[in-house]
Order: C-alpha cells, then sequence, then structure tokens
C-alpha cells in the first residue's frame, strides 16, 4: 500500500501533479482540448452582463390549457355551445397569421377536423397577490406566487401535433430535423460553475413521442453538450459498479488506473488526449459521489421534504439542489405517459378530470420550488421557466375535451431578473389567436441567453447557418 | 400605413441617390450579382457579356459597350433593364423581376458619376475548380533518399518531407504496428499468440503477408462495413406508427447491413456497388441479393413526408458519393457552389418515381415478420415541380422539370426506360408464393374440418348432459353450425384462390385472356366473399349472444365498465358483419369480370433514371466520385482526411495540400477494378503508414517545422471506434461470437449478448447506450466520427456488467496458464495492451497485485458495494481476485482504447 504514491482528486493538486517533470507540456493547450474544461467550452459566446446563474425548466407534456390556467376567457361562456362562426373569431384559418405561420404535421385533414363546437371553461379563476392576476383555481398555490411570476399569453408555434415538444426545445419545425436545445446552447455558451457535476442535466422521464431524448440533446453542438438524464431511480449510468467489489478495491483500482496513464504520459508527453482522459477519470470518480449526494436528502429538514412531496416534488427538489451546487440547466419533464407518448396533459376528452389531476400532481410542488428558492435568495439567480408545447382549442372534442392549440397559450417564468406581478401578451377573446405581442417559442430561448448574460447573435456554429427566428428576440417587457 | 412608408421611402431613395455617391462594392455589385450574374457570370456568359467584374462591365458584350461612363442616358445597359417591352427587357420573364425605380436610379446615378469602380479580378471560373476536374495519375517524384519509402504513396509524401526539410519517424516498433494493422483491418486487436508468433516470425515480408491475411479474413467486412454504414447512413427501422406502419428506414435493412459486409469481403467493385445500391431494381431485376442492396435508397423511407423524404435521399447522395452539398439549392441557387435550384429539382426527378415495397421471401408469406425490402419505380408519371423557396406548398407548376444532374460536373444522363420481368412486377405469382398460399389454404380447409368434428363430438357429448330446451345446448348447436359455414368459407376460399390462380397464370404466364376462366375465378370469388360474410356474421352472433349471457348472469370476470365496452364492441363487430354480408349479397351475380389479383401489380417498366444516374457517377469522368471514396478509406487509416471537408469538395473546399496523392489514389482505384482493398493495401504497406506516432530526438526539427504534423512526418494518435471497443473487450477473453449476419439484435442486450456491435439495432432512439457514450454514429447523419474524452466513457468502462464480467473471465482465463504473478502481468500487458510492460510497469502491477491481495484476503474488512445478482462474482480465491482487479485497470488504461 505504501510503496504507492497516493492519488489525490483535487483539481488543482491533480494539475500540478501532470505538469510536474514534463517539460514542454503545454498546460494551455491541454486545456484547450479538454471538454471538462469551462474555459474551452465558452468557446464562441460573448458575455454580456448577467442577471441569472441558472434555470430550472419546467416542461409540461401534452399541451395545458391555456384557457384553464393563466389566461382567463369569460367569452367561452358566453358562446358556449355555439359555433365558431356565431362567434367573432369565425375561421381562424382565414387569419393571415395563422395562414403564415402555421405548418401543419402531416395531414391536412387537420385543418378540417379543427374544433367546432366552444367549450365552457372548466373550472373558475380568481384575482391572486397583490398584483390581482388572474389564475385559475387549478393552481391555487402557483397563485400564491403570481407576484414573483411574470406571464406571458401571447405564445405561439407552428406545428399542430406533439412534435411541437421538440420544436419547444429548438425553436425548428420537426420535419427541419433535430437541432441543439435551449439546454444545450446554455452549456456550449457559458462555463462551468462546478467540477464536479455536468452542466446540464434532464430530470423526470424523456419524451417518448417520436423524438424522445433529443428533446434534451444537443444534436449538432456535438455530444459533450448533451443534457445528462438522471433518473432519480438510477442518478448515475455506470454510476456504480454492475458487479460486487468493494470500495477498497475500487480505491486501489482508481489509482492504479492513475498511476499507469501517467507513466504512460511521461513516454508521450505530448499527448493531449492522454492527460485529457487522466482527468475525465477524475470527474467520473467524483460523480460517483456528487450524483448521489444531490439525492441523498438527509440534511433537507421534513418540512421541506413534506412541502415538495413524492415524485414530481421529488424531482423539483433535486432541481433545487442541483442548481444549489452550479448546475447551469436543469430541464424537468411532467406528465409523459407510458401509453402512446403523447403525454398526461393531452386532454382531448374529460379535460376537467385531466387538468385537476394533473394539477394536483404540479401545483404545489411548483410552488414549492418559487417559495424555497426564494426564502434561501435563490431565485434572484435562477430562472424558472414553466412551458408545454402548446394550449389547447376553445372548441371542444367530443364534448368535454379540448384539442391542440397552436396558434395561441401562455407560459411563464419567474426569477432570475425577471419582473413578478405582471402579465404580457394577449389573446383574442376567445384564446383563439394570440393577439398583442405575439411570441414564438425562440422568444423564451432568447430571454433566458439574455438573463444568463450570453450575447445572443454570438451563438453561431461555423458551418451552421441559423435562421433569424432561431435567435428569437428577448421579451423586454418582462424583464425587471 | 407600411405602403406609404416604402412609397415614401422609394421617393427618398431617388431623389438621394442623384446626389449621393454610389459605391460599387456596396451597392452596384450586389444588385447585379442578384439580377444578372446567373447568365453573364463566371459559368455562362450569354451574348458574351459577363458582368462580375468591373472591368468586364466596362469592356461589354456581343451588342457592344454598355455605357461610357458619366451618360447614362445613351447607356445600352439602362436601355436593356428599363425597357417596357418584356421581350427587351432584363431580366428576362422568368429569370427574376425587373428592376424598381430605385434600383435604376441607382443605377444611372452610378454611371453618371463615372462608373467609378475598385480593381478588382476577374472571378475564376468555376468549372476550373481543382475538385471538378476529372483526376489524373500525377507523375511520381523521386526522393533525394530513394531508400526510403516502400510505395507511391511514400513517395508523395516523401517529396514534401524534402521540400520542407521534415524528417520522418522511424518504423513504429513492431507490436505497436501490429495492434495498429489489426484495429484498422478487423477492428479487433491480435491475439497473445498472434503478437507472439509475429514478434518471432524473422521472415522478411511477415508484415505483407499479415495484410493479406487480415484483408481475406471475413472481420474485415465487418469492419469496414461499419465505416460504410456511417457514410451511407445505415439505420434500422426507427418506430412503428399507432396504426403499425414503420415511421422511417424499414423493416429487415439488415439485410443490407449484411450485402454491406458481403459485398466488402467478396471485394466487389465500388462501383458495381454503387449501381446496385441506387439502382438494383434496373440493373438486376431477378437477383435477389442485388436487390437487398437498394436499401441505401430504403433507408430515406419517412412515413409522414415525403419531401424530407426525397430531401434526404438528394442531399444524402450527392454528399456520400460526390461530396456535393446538394442540399444547400433546394430553396435558392447554392450560395457557393454552382449549382443552381432547377438543378437540385432536376436531380429529385431522377428519384421521383421511386418507392419501397416488401417482397415476400421463401419460407414466410407475412412481410412484417421477413422479407426482402427493396426499391422500385412505382410511379413513372410522376411530374417535378420546383418549389419555390423550397416551399412544397408553392410548387411552381408552369414548368415540369425532367430528370437531369448538374452541368458543372460534366456528362449527362443516358436514360432508357426499361421492361422488368413477371417475378418482378407481379412477385405474388412466383412459384414459391403460390405454392405457400395454396398450401396455406388447404391447412385452413383441414383445420376447420378438424375443428367441426370436435364440435360435433362435443355436442354429442352435451347431449348425454344437457337438456336440449336449455340455453347452453342451444349455443352449443350454433358452435357446431357455425364450424359448418367456417369450412365452407375455407373450402370456397381454396376453391377461390385456386381458380384465380388459374386465371392470373393464364393471364400473365400464357398472356391469354381466357374468358372461361375469368369467369369462374369471379364467381368462385363471390362465393367465398359470401360464406366468409355468412361465417363472421354468425360468429358475431354467437359472440355477442355468448357475452350478453355472462353478463346477464353477472359471471365474476366482466366489471361492469368492463362489460359495457365488450357489449359495445361485439355490437360494432357485429354492425360490421351485417354490412360485409349485405354488400356480399348485392354482388352482381355475372357483373364487372373482375377479381382479386393474388397480390399487387406493380409496373412493368422502371423509369432507367436511377441506373443512369449511378452510371454517371461511376463514370471514369465523373471528377469526384473515386477523390471522395479515397478520402474517406484514407480518413479511416490516419485518423485523419486529405481533404477536410470529407462531405464538401465545392468551391469552398481549397485544393488540398496532398492534392496530387489524393488524385494518384483516385487513379489507383479507377484502374484496379473500384478494389478497395487495393488502396488498403497500398495504405497500410506504406512507410508512411508504419511510422512511430511520436516525437522522437531525430525528429525535434520536424516537429518544428510542422506541429500539426499536416504532412505526416509521424502517426497520428487516434481513439478507437466505439465499435472496436466494445468487440475488443469481448475478444479479449476468448467471449466474442464470431457469427455473421442476421436480424438487427435487441439494442438493450448489447452487454448480455456477445455479438459484434455492428448487428445490433441502430436506429435513432435506438442505440446502446455504451456505444453512444463512445461517439457511435448518429444514423441520421454521420461523415466522420468524434473522439470525444468524457467522464461517462471512465464510468462504463470501470462499472458496466460488461467491463467487469470481461475482466473477471479474462484474469481467471489468464491464470489458468500463468500462475505465478510474473507471468501472469506479462500475459496481461500483451493481450490488453499488445504489448510487454516496462519495468516501471511491472513493478507498480506487483506492488498493485500485493496489495490488492492484503486487502481483499481480510474479507471482513471490505465494504461491498454493487449488484448482487451478476453473472460473475469475485474469485474467491484472493490471488485470483486480485488479478481480476489488475485487468479492470489494464482495461481502462488509456492505451486500451487508444491507437498509437
Amino acid at each position: 500500500m505504501k510503496h504507492i504514491a497516493p492519488y489525490c482528486p483535487t483539481r488543482r493538486a491533480f494539475l500540478s501533479d501532470v505538469g510536474m517533470g514534463f517539460t514542454g507540456l503545454a498546460l494551455g493547450s491541454m486545456l484547450a482540448a479538454d471538454p471538462l474544461s469551462g474555459e474551452a467550452l465558452a468557446k464562441t459566446a460573448s458575455r454580456i452582463a448577467p442577471k441569472a446563474k441558472s434555470v430550472i425548466w419546467l416542461f409540461m407534456v401534452g399541451g395545458v390549457s391555456h384557457m384553464e390556467g393563466f389566461d382567463p376567457k369569460p367569452a367561452l361562456n358566453k358562446y358556449a355551445g355555439k359555433s365558431l362562426a356565431e362567434t367573432p373569431v369565425k375561421d381562424p384559418f382565414e387569419s393571415p397569421f395563422v395562414k403564415k405561420n402555421f405548418r401543419p404535421a402531416g395531414d391536412v385533414n387537420q385543418l378540417r377536423s379543427f374544433r367546432q363546437v366552444i367549450l365552457p371553461m372548466q373550472i373558475g379563476y380568481r384575482n391572486r397577490g397583490e398584483s390581482g392576476i388572474e389564475v385559475s383555481d387549478w393552481w391555487p398555490h402557483v397563485g400564491e406566487c403570481i407576484d414573483d411570476i411574470a406571464v406571458v399569453r401571447s405564445m405561439w408555434t407552428s406545428d399542430n401535433n406533439h412534435t411541437a415538444q421538440l420544436q419547444f426545445h429548438t425553436g425548428r419545425h420537426f420535419s427541419d430535423g433535430a437541432f441543439p436545445t435551449i439546454g444545450s446552447w446554455v452549456h456550449y455558451g457559458l462555463g462551468r460553475l462546478n467540477d464536479n457535476l455536468p452542466q446540464f442535466i434532464a430530470l423526470g422521464t424523456p419524451i417518448k413521442s417520436s423524438f424522445g431524448p433529443q428533446v434534451h440533446s444537443a444534436n449538432y453542438l456535438g455530444r459533450a453538450h448533451d443534457g445528462v438524464h438522471v433518473d432519480e431511480k438510477e442518478p448515475l449510468p455506470f454510476g456504480s459498479p454492475a458487479g460486487r467489489i468493494s470500495k477498497q478495491e475500487q480505491r486501489l483500482n482508481a489509482e492504479m488506473i492513475s498511476r499507469l496513464n501517467r507513466l504512460t504520459a511521461a513516454e508521450y508527453p505530448e499527448d493531449s488526449a492522454l492527460q485529457a482522459r487522466i482527468k475525465s477519470y477524475e470527474l467520473a470518480f467524483r460523480m460517483q459521489t456528487s450524483i448521489p449526494d444531490i439525492f441523498d436528502l438527509r440534511d433537507e429538514t421534513a418540512k421541506t421534504l413534506e412541502a415538495y412531496g413524492d415524485g414530481f416534488g421529488r424531482q423539483l427538489l433535486a432541481a433545487r439542489r442541483f442548481v444549489q451546487k452550479g448546475v447551469r440547466f436543469v430541464q424537468v419533464y411532467h406528465g409523459t405517459d407510458d401509453l402512446d407518448g403523447a403525454g398526461g396533459w393531452d386532454a382531448h376528452f374529460f379535460l376537467k378530470e385531466n387538468h385537476t389531476k394533473n394539477c394536483l400532481a404540479a401545483d404545489k410542488p411548483i410552488a414549492t420550488l418559487l417559495k424555497d428558492l426564494k426564502q434561501r435568495g435563490m431565485l434572484d439567480e435562477t430562472l424558472v421557466v414553466w412551458a408545454s408545447e402548446f394550449g389547447r382549442t376553445p372548441g371542444t372534442e367530443e364534448s368535454n375535451g379540448r384539442d391542440h392549440h397552436p396558434f395561441g397559450f401562455s407560459i411563464w417564468m419567474a426569477g432570475g431578473g425577471i419582473q413578478g406581478g405582471i402579465t404580457h401578451g394577449t389573446t383574442d377573446e376567445l384564446g383563439m389567436l394570440a393577439d398583442e405581442d405575439p411570441h414564438y417559442v425562440t422568444d423564451i430561448h432568447a430571454t433566458i441567453l439574455t438573463q444568463l448574460g450570453v450575447d445572443l447573435h454570438t451563438m453561431e456554429v461555423p458551418g451552421r447557418k441559423r435562421l433569424d427566428f432561431e435567435f428569437g428576440r428577448p421579451i423586454q417587457e418582462i424583464i425587471a | 400605413m407600411k405602403n406609404m412608408v416604402s412609397i415614401v421611402s422609394v421617393l427618398i431613395a431617388s431623389n438621394l441617390v442623384a446626389a449621393e455617391r454610389i459605391d460599387y462594392e456596396s451597392q452596384v455589385k450586389p444588385l447585379l450579382a442578384q439580377k444578372c450574374f446567373a447568365c453573364h457570370g463566371a459559368l455562362k456568359q450569354e451574348s458574351g457579356l459577363r458582368l462580375d467584374a468591373a472591368s468586364l462591365l466596362h469592356k461589354g458584350g456581343d451588342s457592344g459597350t454598355l455605357f461610357e461612363a458619366g451618360d447614362s442616358e445613351t447607356s445600352l445597359l439602362i436601355q436593356r433593364v428599363s425597357a417596357p417591352e418584356v421581350d427587351e427587357r432584363m431580366p428576362p420573364e422568368g429569370e427574376g423581376s425587373p428592376l424598381n425605380e430605385s434600383q435604376l436610379a441607382m443605377l444611372r446615378a452610378w454611371i453618371d458619376q463615372g462608373a467609378i469602380a475598385p480593381d478588382e479580378a476577374v472571378p475564376a471560373n468555376p468549372r476550373q475548380h481543382w475538385a471538378y476536374q476529372p483526376p489524373i495519375k500525377p507523375t511520381i517524384p523521386t526522393l533525394q533518399n530513394p531508400r526510403w519509402g516502400r510505395n507511391a504513396i511514400d513517395q508523395f509524401i516523401g517529396a514534401h518531407h524534402d521540400a520542407r526539410g521534415l524528417t520522418p519517424a522511424h518504423e513504429a516498433r513492431p507490436e505497436i504496428l501490429l495492434r495498429r494493422v489489426y484495429l484498422d483491418l478487423v477492428g479487433l486487436s491480435p491475439t497473445r499468440a498472434q503478437l507472439r508468433d509475429y514478434l518471432e516470425d524473422a521472415s522478411p515480408h511477415k508484415y505483407e503477408r499479415l495484410v493479406e491475411r487480415l484483408l481475406s479474413a471475413p472481420q474485415y467486412g465487418e469492419r469496414w462495413a461499419r465505416h460504410w454504414m456511417d457514410v451511407w447512413r445505415y439505420s434500422d427501422h426507427t418506430g412503428f406508427d399507432l396504426d403499425g406502419t414503420v415511421l422511417g428506414s424499414q423493416r429487415h435493412i439488415w439485410r443490407w447491413r449484411d450485402w454491406i459486409v458481403d459485398a466488402l469481403n467478396e471485394d466487389q467493385g465500388y462501383d458495381r456497388m454503387i449501381l446496385e445500391m441506387l439502382a438494383a431494381d434496373e440493373l438486376s431485376a431477378g437477383d435477389e441479393h442485388a436487390l437487398v442492396a437498394s436499401g441505401f435508397l430504403v433507408r430515406n423511407y419517412y412515413k409522414h413526408d415525403r419531401n424530407r423524404w426525397l430531401d434526404d435521399v438528394i442531399d444524402h447522395t450527392s454528399r456520400a458519393f460526390m461530396s456535393v452539398t446538394m442540399g444547400c439549392a433546394k430553396c435558392h441557387d447554392h450560395k457557393y457552389d454552382p449549382i443552381s435550384m432547377h438543378e437540385y429539382y432536376r436531380m429529385r426527378a431522377i428519384f421521383e418515381p421511386y418507392n419501397v415495397r416488401v417482397d415476400r421471401i421463401p419460407g414466410e408469406l407475412d412481410v412484417n415478420r421477413n422479407g426482402l425490402t427493396r426499391i422500385y419505380d412505382a410511379d413513372l408519371a410522376a411530374p417535378t415541380w420546383l418549389f419555390v423557396r423550397g416551399n412544397p406548398k408553392a410548387a411552381d407548376m408552369s414548368i415540369r422539370l425532367g430528370p437531369a444532374v448538374p452541368a458543372v460536373f460534366g456528362g449527362a444522363l443516358d436514360i432508357k426506360s426499361s421492361a422488368v420481368g413477371l417475378a418482378s412486377y407481379y412477385p405474388a405469382l412466383r412459384s414459391f408464393v403460390t405454392n405457400a398460399l395454396l398450401e396455406k389454404a388447404r391447412r385452413a380447409v383441414e383445420g376447420a374440418r378438424a375443428n367441426l368434428d370436435s364440435e360435433r363430438k362435443k355436442q354429442e357429448e352435451r347431449k348425454l348432459t344437457v337438456d336440449e330446451r336449455s340455453l347452453e345446448y342451444k349455443m352449443s348447436r350454433e358452435s357446431v353450425e357455425l364450424a359448418e359455414l367456417k369450412l365452407k368459407a375455407a373450402t370456397t376460399e381454396q376453391t377461390a384462390l385456386q381458380a384465380r390462380l388459374a386465371a392470373e397464370r393464364a393471364k400473365h404466364e400464357a398472356g391469354k385472356v381466357d374468358e372461361q376462366l375469368i369467369k369462374k375465378a369471379v364467381d368462385a370469388e363471390r362465393r367465398a366473399r359470401l360464406a366468409d360474410g355468412h361465417e363472421k356474421l354468425l360468429e358475431s352472433i354467437v359472440q355477442l349472444g355468448t357475452l350478453r349471457l355472462k353478463v346477464s348472469r353477472k359471471t365474476r370476470d366482466y366489471t361492469e365498465q368492463d362489460s359495457k365496452q365488450a357489449l359495445r364492441a361485439a355490437e360494432k363487430r357485429l354492425d360490421a358483419a351485417k354490412k360485409e354480408f349485405t354488400a356480399a349479397l348485392e354482388m352482381p351475380l355475372s357483373g364487372a369480370p373482375e377479381y382479386e389479383p393474388l397480390g399487387t401489380i406493380y409496373p412493368r417498366q422502371t423509369s432507367g433514371r436511377r441506373l443512369a444516374f449511378a452510371r454517371w457517377i461511376v463514370d471514369r469522368q465523373n471528377p469526384l466520385t473515386a477523390r471522395v471514396a479515397v478520402n474517406h478509406i484514407w480518413l479511416r487509416h490516419f485518423g485523419r482526411a486529405l481533404v477536410d471537408s470529407v462531405d464538401d469538395f465545392g468551391l469552398r473546399c481549397e485544393r488540398p495540400r496532398m492534392a496530387e496523392l489524393l488524385d494518384f489514389l483516385a487513379t489507383e482505384l479507377l484502374d484496379n477494378q473500384f478494389s478497395m482493398k487495393h488502396i488498403h493495401r497500398l495504405i497500410v504497406t506504406s512507410t508512411v503508414y508504419r511510422m512511430a506516432s511520436h516525437a522522437t530526438p531525430h525528429t525535434s526539427e520536424s516537429k518544428r517545422l510542422d506541429v500539426d504534423n499536416d504532412f505526416y512526418w509521424r502517426g497520428n494518435v487516434r481513439r478507437c471506434e466505439a465499435e472496436t471497443v466494445r468487440d475488443t473487450l469481448l475478444y479479449l477473453a476468448g467471449d466474442l461470437d464470431l457469427q455473421a449476419g442476421g436480424p438487427d439484435i435487441d439494442s438493450q442486450q448489447g452487454q448480455e449478448i456477445p455479438r459484434r456491435s455492428l448487428y445490433f439495432r441502430h436506429a435513432e432512439n435506438k442505440q446502446m447506450s455504451l456505444l453512444e457514450l463512445f461517439d457511435a454514429a448518429n444514423p441520421n447523419e454521420c461523415y466522420r466520427r468524434e473522439e470525444s474524452i468524457r467522464p461517462q466513457q471512465a464510468l462504463a468502462l470501470v462499472n458496466s456488467a460488461l467491463a467487469m464480467k470481461q475482466s473477471r473471465r479474462l484474469a481467471r482465463r489468464l491464470s489458468k496458464t500463468a500462475s505465478d504473478r510474473h507471468g501472469f502481468i506479462e500475459a496481461a500487458f500483451e493481450t490488453i495492451l499488445c504489448r510487454a510492460p516496462s519495468s516501471v510497469e511491472r513493478t507498480a502491477c506487483q506492488d498493485f497485485l500485493t496489495a490488492q491481495l492484503e486487502q481483499v484476503s481480510q474479507v471482513d474488512g471490505l465494504t461491498l458495494v454493487g449488484d448482487d445478482v451478476e453473472a460473475i462474482p469475485p474469485s474467491t480465491d484472493p490471488a485470483i481476485r486480485a488479478r481480476e482487479n489488475m485487468v479492470l485497470v489494464l482495461i481502462n488504461h488509456n492505451d486500451f482504447v487508444t491507437i498509437r
């Protein structure tokens, strides 16, 4: 045991150790070639003053009704049972906005089957907080936090099917292919805050429909920028040994791997890949501790654990703990279902039952997260985004449900330098079309990057021409 | 409001330009580029006029000078662009919109101001681009040191060394070279015995002999198939839609993967491979083995969007074989290369008629279970339109575009439509299919008869136990009746099949329309439908009755909800059966002489377009095909390509430093029947390939002069591809199952099933996670692999079931022959890293084994972690257990995943 030099796994000590005795070893080039180094990661993004450090991105899978959440539409009750033609909206497909922006997935018949009969609001609203913003009774706990929230009521996207899930993260219609997602742009553009953890984490069950894990992938940015999916049941793949071994053996093995690799490094001092691999083993061994630490909740109070609750709540608690440790982007899915992958919020029938159930599962944990971040003083630096791929139709499907609706829907943001207690943008009287200040999904991306201090237009990759709408424009009206 | 603004701005603009000084670079030239260059530029000079440089503008064309500087009034240029008559005006109708007022004003003002422009070089004709010239075998240079080098590759590279004063590295140590060439050619490292044999062999040509052996090993085809599968976008099917149809790629496409392996092993010419991949259906319609090759086009199948499907075909066919980025010309003329949007859609026309189908193969009637997925021309009349701005909703229906290849590459398509044989256009009439159909019908009759016998027997038995007036008895009588109808249905179906077959045979094989046979077939088919409808009707009545009985008696296995649903479903079935039966009844007795054919009858002609296109690609005069192929091969031997942008040889791609070498290799390919093995042989037997990859004191000057090794004065260090890492891990312990070919294996089974990695499912979201960690190909696009270094890779090699299992198995295997510790360390190093340990390493390993042994001997002191349910628990012998850890350490050695 004595004869083996003790392996010292701190970054600083490690670097000097590797550097020592290798004349001509360019530490700089080693860092540049090193995919783990934050300095090297900040490749092209030039910086502006950041207001937020991290993002928690809450994605409701399947399409949440905007008219029964954050955008009350009393006119639905007025026109309930009437056909669209009898309402001021008449035919949405005649609107230039829809004609210009709508790219239906697959079949144009989707247009013809558009829901014609108005379904009244399925839940009541009340004014909440000092701002008095109306939030539905399905979201009472989030309603309590409304003074920290900016609601954007005028979102739109171009796809009417669940492939809009991918689009919401990449800004590109699915039929264009898979592009880098917002989390991977954050990862690509910003340095790391913690050497022991990956900087882009995905929690919850990844979306199961057509694109699956691509919704948190880096695609052309390269796999190093992919979100690392962490399943709370098995937080780190290959993170623990698949067979019986003792900790003592593991430790000696780790030391020996490092020792042999350093001997080889002495023979090939110019091999920068070898240097990087030595370091990656170091982070790997740390992740074996740092990732389980996130899920070791013994240092949380019983009150906190109870407030977050199980299931989705546990994922949100993990999200807060990741952010606490300096993770840049945590993407949490809610409502991925096992059946056909459309998503749990996809209330074509029985909207009332569906949203009651889903809100019961999501509302309180989300409110707990916001309150917890605020109480810990973390909300100022943490941007929380709540979103869904689209809203739902004012018209009814099978008398008690609503269909997919991409022309106008709501999202909200809180913290990270976003104003609280405001709404921005509107949909028309029926919640049909985004009306004042319409925003395409990439405007959310642009707002996030701006708050993180990234100059949008430096986010280019040589050889990859990004279209103008892919950059989006920050929503200045909601920035504090 | 908007309109007003633009009118005002036009007014302001036209006033302003009169006074303001016009800038040629930023104002005049961009306008001319947009409106005129397409016909009056480097590529084309209509009426002898070129406008893409100031000097050419001043010079004018066949019709004389364009203007006198300072006088726009008399300018021919202004006259033509502002002519009121459509026939006179430039740009001609359909080629671009006329200049607007402000543009005209700006152009006039520029001429009036003296037509001032800076000196600028006349752009070269893009046709002269290096990559657009057919490769010609360059003269092989002679070297200052004639003793260095073995073949022409060395002479081309040596000439660069000579010119730059570079001293090349020595040959790599034999064990390093041995491992390099094994991993490169077969993707598996040499065994210890192979290493020993090689080192002990004193014969002068042992390396060359080894290369021959590796090139003829079946594993060569597997190794290089995986490379070409990257370039050719191999993908297993991507999943199913709700109705069970495939979403992307296709079922049974693994046959194409096996075809690639076989073609490489047989050293089929690359030209032949391309011909078969693009047009096997036209080239050799009856050759099923060749038809499999069309997997290249089958793979692009995309259920939801035919346009995306064809866009992928155009983009990736041109990139894979010619490194031309056609995809950039989909929405507008190519920004960089001389390829117009029209040419994009003309290439689309080559593929417009094609579609994908699954033909039956002997032994299986259900094509979902097994079959031959192939291409064919489905619609020879399918029109191709230009999509304005690439938008399929904005098709320009004024011109129907025919198939053609971009003019800049020279040559043309020689399209000849041809007839396909009966087996191809009517595959259901092939005898193995008809025999199987008849056999199936016969068995159905047999089954129905047995069923009737059994129902009758049951009824006899019931008579003894059940009251004949009871509901049960009535229902059993119905069962017999139903069984009788089933037999009748099966018999009439069999008769109908025989009749249809006779009629179809007469029609298609003998070529005569036999009214008698047709009538018989129509008649028999009608009877069959009636019998079938009758049977279904009774069946659904019986089902509904049984169900109602159960529900009324509240049998336990039905909840209320279930029973309601089940009843509703049964009622629905009954309704459908009624409708079908009524339809069968109402069918006219001797109406239209129509019966169902035995299967789909496909077109009897192929368009000939794809075959002509494939022939154009492999034509010796095609400047790109051979260059692109040898560049891909070179990349995978050296970790670096001769042309870096492997999938783009367009105008932005500068002539490479080693252009002569590239052309030499390209002409070698062309001159040797497109043999890839010939190119491999040339490369791996060259001196350049055999060089050491690290700098030594004698090459320190080379390092100073060429730090990036641009001129190959040493070898390159590379990381193994994902498949090599996994396969070798299994191979070391003698566990790799070398069985070749077959259907794709579930990608979740990669740690349990010891087959080679290329045989596991590979599709979007269906890849082995272990392989993904090591940068396996993205199934949608991968012209070259990444070589990332990530912490998750470390965890996989330390903790995965595969790594732990294989290290334990290997340690035990090695311990069988190496009883002492010294021998074990030697054996482990030689097996895993293919080299002996250095003395320092040997000491370190001795110490390690001592320390581990000490530790694991005191079992009580160990804190166990990890899974208890495992295939291979740690050895109970502490000495072996220490060795298992030694092996695990060595497979985590940097040099296990590295090619030096």
